[in-house]
């Protein structure tokens, strides 16, 4: 069970350790459902923690989107910790990222949150409409407690939770420092089912639907951005010379973004459902991405985000992987 | 008269190879068609995936890339780590509705001039089959 002041009690011990320069964690946004990261430096101002079902966002971004500046002469690096408070999904990121040694394992104090599913802000705001002051919600039972202003809402959590936590299969932390509740139970198994639906249709269906999606991309790159594992200090599509992909917004640069946003996490991708979240032409990019994590899986039975021992996939090989298509 | 559709065909050989292969078809004197742009790079492991969604952006109608036998490279690994990458890459690309015929590959080895024959005219005849490649070309435009 969720216990917050437990929560707030390790943040307190936790920042006030020497070896720590700050932690990230969630707090209440300013209206709605929305929930912001918080960055907690001191230890007051641990109090404004949360965890509920509203806490959507992938903390992990945060790990590998800090600014480094240059160090002036003579000046040591800022070896500190940086504590993060991870569900089961973001644990995966973490793990992602110290596999591509993008952090040192030392670097960061990994405080696990087992969730029981976050929800899907889209199907909150159509049940409930726009809420001008600020909502809480907490897990109760199976069902999800929304505190609105006229009094509290059950709602069962089929009808709220986010696709990818339907169908999660790691709701606990797989990399932890310290775990701050019991474990919950595993929800159920992944089958892949939606991009399969999506498979059965004839290539001129698909591209169809795929050309109808990324027409309306508006190139804004919030979901690289959100990406918990699109942290290069280089990237592809920033680049002028050579232009790999160019600015214009038709549906040849669009689709040439996506497939090179696609294919740069095929294998990489833990499937925590942030690109498609902050998607604002709801491109269904977790479908993209589903599609590379199901071939991974079934081609080399290789899951990312679960063991940081283990090597990334496109950095090696097996001399006798399947090559049915080779001529 | 209705002319006929020449597909547009960018291949890439690796230097050690597929292009000495394609050498030796030709100093074998051994006829295939001529559809064909050689791009040679020095390993098949050196091939982006992005050249080839840039290749079918700038007018390609198919893509080939070759490379050494698995085991033959001349860097070792190279092309392991191309047959995982393109194996995903085939898959995105179909998954998003590009007709399977236009992207392929093969192992070619710097002796196997009839093989590469073989590779081309498949190649060309379904990318023929495929039609032009329209899907996300890259309209030019008039300033």
């Amino acid at each position: 069970m969720v216990d917050l002041e437990k929560l707030k009690n390790v943040a307190r011990e936790t920042v006030s350790r020497d070896d720590v320069k700050y932690l990230i964690g969630w707090r209440q946004g300013t209206y709605g459902f929305r929930v912001s990261p918080h960055f907690v430096k001191e230890p007051d101002e641990a109090e404004k923690l949360i965890f509920s079902p509203l806490c959507t966002n992938n903390l992990a971004t945060y790990l590998v989107l800090t600014e480094r500046l240059p160090l002036l002469r003579g000046e040591q690096p800022d070896s500190r910790k940086v504590a993060l408070m991870v569900k089961g999904c973001d644990s995966r990121a973490v793990v992602q990222q110290l596999i591509e040694q993008g952090i040192n394992r030392e670097s960061v104090f990994i405080i696990g949150c087992p969730c029981e599913g976050v929800i899907d802000l889209k199907k909150v705001e159509e049940k409930f409409s726009n809420q001008p002051g600020p909502v809480q919600a907490r897990w109760s039972n199976g069902k999800i407690v929304f505190h609105l202003p006229d009094g509290d809402k059950e709602v069962p959590k089929g009808e709220v939770l986010a696709a990818k936590c339907l169908s999660c299969r790691y709701p606990n932390p797989v990399i932890t420092d310290l775990m701050l509740w019991e474990e919950v139970q595993t929800r159920g198994s992944d089958e892949y089912e939606d991009v399969k639906e999506l498979e059965a249709k004839s290539p001129q269906e698909r591209w169809l639907f795929w050309e109808d999606k990324f027409s309306s991309c508006i190139r804004c790159y919030s979901c690289r951005n959100v990406c918990p594992m699109c942290y290069c200090e280089d990237c592809v599509l920033d680049r002028l010379n050579p232009a790999w992909v160019f600015r214009s917004n038709n549906i040849s640069e669009n689709t040439a973004f996506q497939l090179a946003r696609a294919f740069h996490l095929a294998g990489r991708c833990i499937e925590c459902g942030e690109c498609e979240r902050v998607c604002p032409v709801g491109i269904p990019l977790t479908k993209l991405n589903r599609k590379l994590a199901k071939e991974v899986k079934e081609k080399y039975e290789y899951i990312p985000g679960l063991d940081p021992e283990s090597k990334p996939l496109q950095s090696s090989y097996r001399p006798d992987d399947k090559e049915d298509f080779i001529l | 008269m209705k002319e006929q559709f020449e597909p547009n065909v960018v291949a890439f050989l690796c230097n050690w190879c597929s292009y000495a292969g394609a050498d030796l078809a030709g100093t074998s004197r051994i006829q295939y068609p001529s559809n064909l742009n050689v791009i040679r790079v020095m390993c098949s492991g050196r091939v982006n995936p992005l050249f080839v969604i840039n290749a079918l952006q700038q007018g390609a109608d198919g893509v080939l890339i070759s490379g050494c036998h698995p085991g033959d490279c001349h860097y070792m690994e190279g092309n392991f780590y191309a047959r995982r990458r393109f194996t995903l890459m085939k898959e995105l690309l179909e998954y998003v509705g590009v007709d399977s015929r236009r992207f392929n590959m093969s192992w070619v080895s710097a002796s196997e001039g009839s093989k590469w024959k073989d590779v081309v005219q498949g190649v060309v005849e379904k990318a023929k089959e495929a039609g032009p490649f329209e899907q996300f070309r890259r309209n030019k435009i008039n300033w």
